[in-house]
């Protein structure tokens, strides 16, 4: 399919509004980026994206888009919750995928040496990869609780500090779940996996501060050069993959397809004011507290490794969380539509939020500032912490890019991994790895990711988010 | 057409996973796209199954019935841990499946995990009837 771009700028391209196509498309991306934009089917996706009943102002897609199922990763839609839709394809299986990252007072000059004992502890500790078990086992009670409080549940427990719930996006607890709208599946397959890691291209890493890109917003951040951060990449788990396909086969018997004339079966959705629309609301909710509470126990666990591990003090590893995003998520947010306030279901599928200074959804802590975006490089370059930008809520309804996005397929990656020790390469650039799965670097090796500084430089650009920081990787562990 | 490794092929997708999976009936075309979102999930020594679980599902038409199913297998996996060795169609139409599949518990120590599918999806499913009179289906999974 051909499809039409008109550049707006150097960063802008929008994709008129053909055929049934609700709304324009609008592309952030530079002509470095878009080459390899042009090669999957994503753009297609942002214009099936764009049929959808109720989607307000434009199909976005953000600088890491790449082909995914149904909404393209890297894909943003608004919808009006008088007349629209919510939609399970368009927040992922993986409900709440998301990110943290923790400061602390290390310097990586300091604990070099004892950089692979501690990669080693890491993997040791922290249950990481398929099949592996949470040292939690939750009741039924408990699983309720966790879904209904989220990271407010694991702070009660003793994983973390009351401060940890101000800087994670909605204080780590979504309104309006309710888990009597959980299957016995989910419940099932969420039992033994709180406060483990995942696999694919779920990490933890180790990094150093390595470049100070604002001083102001570093310093309240918190993030000085040479300093050791961690960074924790993980989501719902097999809980939230279950809710998820639980509601589109719940979709898909009541709703008539036909009836909804889309271009793709997985973008099914249901009226966000339907009985149907509301329990999904519901079951997403769950499985997003349930992903803020696995990424709090996957903190304590990473704190008491290190504590151990390098014998220090908590006052001495002084490890604090700087900030936690969703990216695979539905939000209720209220934003100006032809200088109009307007109440929308914003869906980021593999985006960020990126709320501007002065937000009052911010924390007190970030709202000089903006808020902290965190984006994930691919395991052989930099990771960036950026600050939510007055662009982004002109432009695209509070949102930014999620990482640096795939640019080959999992199986393209592996043949042209052949004769190469991926491990031995992190390990010449001074990165430790350890890993479960048997394909897992060679499916996640860097060339498999777009230039990570492109992306971010398009962010910036377009004046989504300003650069705060750049982290280099030490060490990680995959699952 | 018995499953062998030349019934499927992976197809190149950016962020997930793709199969194009072939079967000489439909009946075949389905157990075939078992076997071969095992192949690519899971290593497992040869087996004898030992225990079976019977599987009833209903759907819009084949495509629908081809998500749900492999879904099926793949909750008896990540929810249930068991691992299907084979799974045998009993009845199929447009809207109604029965099979049971075969499965033997996960065991780490005899089943190597290859990569996690989280999902089947709904993305581009489509099966075919060719002029060869071969069925061929493509599914999209979630990794």
């Amino acid at each position: 399919m051909d499809i039409q771009l008109e550049k707006l700028d150097s960063c802008r391209w929008v994709i008129p509004k053909t055929g049934q196509m609700r709304v324009p498309g609008l592309i952030f991306s530079n002509e470095y980026l878009l080459k390899d934009v042009q090669k999957d089917q994503s753009l297609v996706q942002v214009c099936n994206v764009a049929t959808m009943p109720g989607i307000v102002g434009y199909s976005l897609a953000m600088p890491d888009m790449h082909w995914g199922y149904g909404f393209p990763i890297g894909g943003v839609a608004a919808f009006d919750i008088e007349d629209g839709i919510i939609s399970p394809g368009g927040v992922g299986y993986d409900i709440n995928c998301g990110c943290r990252l923790m400061t602390t007072s290390l310097l990586a000059a300091d604990i070099t040496d004892l950089m692979r004992h501690l990669v080693s502890e890491l993997f040791n500790n922290i249950p990481t990869g398929l099949g592996s078990r949470s040292s939690v086992r939750l009741s039924k009670k408990d699983q309720d609780r966790v879904a209904v409080e989220g990271a407010a549940w694991a702070v009660k427990n003793g994983y973390g500090e009351p401060g940890d719930l101000d800087r994670t996006e909605d204080r780590g607890t979504m309104e309006r779940a309710d888990p009597t709208v959980v299957s016995e599946r989910a419940r099932k397959r969420g039992i033994d996996q709180l406060g483990t890691l995942g696999s694919g291209n779920h990490f933890l890493e180790i990094q150093v501060v390595d470049t100070i890109y604002d001083s102001q917003k570093a310093r309240t951040f918190g993030l000085f050069k040479g300093q050791v951060t961690i960074f924790i990449h993980s989501g719902s788990r097999g809980y939230g993959h279950q809710i998820c396909d639980d509601f589109l086969k719940e979709m898909g018997n009541k709703i008539p397809f036909d009836s909804l004339q889309l271009p793709d079966r997985q973008l099914i959705c249901a009226p966000i004011s339907s009985d149907l629309g509301r329990r999904y609301i519901s079951g997403m909710a769950c499985a997003a507290n349930y992903a803020w509470a696995n990424r709090q126990l996957l903190m304590h666990s990473t704190k008491e490794v290190f504590l151990r591990t390098l014998g220090i003090t908590p006052r001495e590893l002084n490890m604090h969380l700087l900030y936690d995003v969703c990216h695979n998520i539905a939000k209720r947010e209220e934003h100006m539509v032809n200088n109009k306030k307007k109440t929308l279901y914003i869906h980021r599928k593999g985006a960020t939020r990126s709320f501007p200074p002065g937000h009052p959804l911010l924390p007190e802590a970030y709202r000089s500032t903006g808020q902290p975006v965190l984006i994930p490089g691919d395991m052989g370059t930099y990771s960036y912490v950026l600050a939510g930008a007055e662009a982004a809520m002109r432009h695209s309804f509070g949102s930014s890019c999620h990482g640096a996005g795939r640019v080959l397929s999992r199986s393209k990656a592996i043949r042209m991994s052949k004769g190469r020790s991926i491990h031995r390469e992190l390990k010449d650039k001074g990165i430790l790895v350890q890993f479960r799965g048997k394909n897992t670097l060679k499916e996640e090796m860097p060339d498999a990711y777009k230039d990570v500084s492109q992306v971010v430089g398009v962010v910036h650009e377009a004046g989504l988010a300003t650069k705060v920081a750049r982290l280099r990787p030490l060490g990680v562990i995959k699952g | 057409m018995g499953f062998d490794e030349q019934n499927f092929t992976i197809i190149d997708h950016t962020a997930d996973l793709g199969l194009r999976v072939r079967g000489e009936t439909l009946e075949f075309l389905f157990e075939n796209s078992v076997q071969a979102m095992l192949n690519v999930m899971v290593k497992a020594q040869a087996l004898q199954p030992t225990e079976t679980a019977p599987i009833r599902l209903d759907g819009r038409d084949l495509e629908d019935l081809l998500v749900r199913w492999l879904g099926e297998v793949l909750y008896w996996f990540q929810g249930e841990k068991k691992v299907t060795i084979h799974a045998r169609i009993l009845s199929l139409s447009p809207k109604h499946l029965e099979a049971n599949l075969h499965t033997v518990p996960y065991d780490p120590t005899q089943h190597e995990i290859l990569c996690e599918i989280k999902a089947v999806t709904y993305h581009q499913v489509k099966i075919n009837h060719g002029p060869d009179d071969v069925w061929e289906a493509k599914i999209i999974f979630d990794v």
